[in-house]
């Protein structure tokens, strides 16, 4: 005959009795109490001899029903040897129990909440401490300096909406890296021959309203510094750019040649 | 227009916030305040916003609606507090029917000394002292905090479920399930790794 048992963590002698009655599909109101309690002594020794913590709690459980397992075998006889009807003794460990199982049944009700409310989400306190002390400078900049920014970005915008107005535009062919880094060799070459070794970035892009042409000279500068033919500077973090000859000679090419893929033998 | 001062309140303030310093803050009465902030929510409510005004005793939170749960976990991992032990649960369950309580009262319908759990629940704010009972040693009386109420989603503690409604329930559910097999619980003792667990118990039958 197979006997398995199973152990599971229990919260207290009550559970453990609650479990074994379920388990045994007994009413609580009709417990078999030498059954049940040589169940629950059975699981006191199998815990102890696993190791388990048995607590006190469970050992005063145990006598308790040990208590009312002999009063229900020795029926009390008084002395003409009549017996005497006394209360159930199982009744007031049945009423204990009813209560257990009832706030047990509280529990899960408020497990369920909990994870109701594991659903909802709140927001931490705002912290407005900053706006209400010490506010913080976070534009280290010169009214005057930002007005005049400002008063530049007005005038392109201007001048740009002006042109717009009296021409359309039509979109040439794009530059490609390779022209552009002809075209500023062949730049530098020519301020060579003025005595001029500095040029702005700005002078490289030969229309700057254009993004994609001052990109395009940005990216040939860059590649031009890496095969170091150019080098740069920049003072400040944004400022103006200056590109400098580097040290590998530059060599003019005619600025016509619009082949894709062609080696810049520059 | 105090309500919408009181929403503007209760954005920053996000935590519940108690309806006497919201009616300092526009020098009316408490009762004022709590009729704009009953309003307020009723508001809200009939809109059907996302947004949820909850009362918690006598302080009032904006929160998320729960149906909307999967998309704002969508967005982001929103903290997760960890859920409470089934001891925890019980003891919390008595301290809130039956506040206020002690603790000897908890452990003789639990069987069991619940110190090291009333502890837990102190240090979480779910439960609090309410002064001492009356009785030998005048023992520390505890009840159930406005933390409680609102972890669990209560709006006071005339808001618990009645003990019967509940157990109606349980006992509906009891006799449909089979208890060996739905209990999560339940450990084999094969599976926690005790090779001599068949041999104790046959030795126990004997």
């Amino acid at each position: 005959m197979s006997y398995k048992v199973t152990l599971r963590d229990f919260e207290g002698p009550f559970d453990l009795l609650v479990y074994l009655i379920e388990n045994a599909q007994m009413s609580i109101y009709d417990i078999r109490i030498s059954e049940i309690t040589s169940q629950y002594l059975a699981y006191i020794r199998t815990m102890k001899a696993l190791d388990f913590n048995v607590t006190s709690d469970f050992m005063v459980l145990a006598a308790t029903l040990i208590d009312i397992k002999s009063r229900m075998i020795l029926p009390r006889n008084n002395a003409a040897g009549e017996m005497i009807f006394e209360e159930d003794p199982r009744s007031e460990l049945v009423e204990r129990l009813l209560e257990y199982k009832k706030f047990r049944a509280c529990a899960d009700m408020l497990r369920d909440r909990e994870e109701k409310m594991s659903y909802v989400f709140e927001k931490p306190q705002e912290d407005i401490s900053e706006y209400l002390e010490q506010p913080d400078i976070y534009l280290s900049l010169d009214i005057d300096e930002f007005a005049k920014a400002f008063d530049l970005f007005l005038l392109k915008k201007k001048r740009v909406e002006e042109v717009s107005r009296h021409y359309t535009r039509i979109e040439r062919e794009k530059a490609s890296v390779e022209s552009r880094m002809r075209y500023i060799s062949n730049t530098f070459i020519k301020a060579y021959g003025r005595g001029v070794r500095r040029i702005s970035f700005r002078e490289l892009v030969p229309n700057a309203a254009d993004r994609y042409d001052v990109v395009v000279s940005f990216v040939a500068v860059l590649q031009m510094m890496r095969d170091r033919y150019l080098d740069a500077e920049q003072n400040s973090l944004y400022g103006e750019i200056t590109v400098l000859a580097g040290k590998r000679k530059m060599k003019e090419k005619p600025e016509s040649e619009q082949q894709e893929n062609d080696q810049i033998g520059i | 227009m105090i309500k919408s001062a009181f929403e503007s309140m209760m954005f920053v303030w996000g935590e519940p916030l108690d309806v006497k310093t919201a009616a300092d803050v526009l020098d009316i009465s408490k009762e004022e305040a709590m009729e704009c902030f009953l309003e307020l929510k009723e508001e809200y409510e009939q809109e059907s916003r996302g947004i949820v005004v909850r009362q918690i005793n006598k302080s009032f939170q904006f929160s998320t609606k729960a149906e909307n749960a999967e998309y704002v976990e969508r967005l982001c991992t929103p903290v997760k507090v960890r859920r409470l032990s089934q001891s925890a649960l019980e003891v919390l369950a008595i301290v809130a029917y039956r506040q206020p309580v002690t603790k000897g009262e908890i452990d003789a319908i639990r069987g069991i000394k619940c110190d090291r759990v009333i502890e837990g629940l102190l240090r979480k704010n779910l439960v609090c002292e309410k002064g001492r009972s009356e009785a030998v040693g005048r023992p520390i009386l505890y009840g159930t905090t406005d933390d409680f109420l609102k972890n669990f989603g209560f709006t006071s503690l005339k808001d618990l479920p009645e003990i019967t409604d509940i157990e109606s329930v349980i006992n509906a559910e009891d006799a449909e399930e089979e208890p060996y097999e739905s209990d999560a619980r339940q450990i084999t003792m094969e599976e926690v790794g005790y090779g001599e667990t068949e041999d104790t118990v046959s030795e126990l039958r004997d």
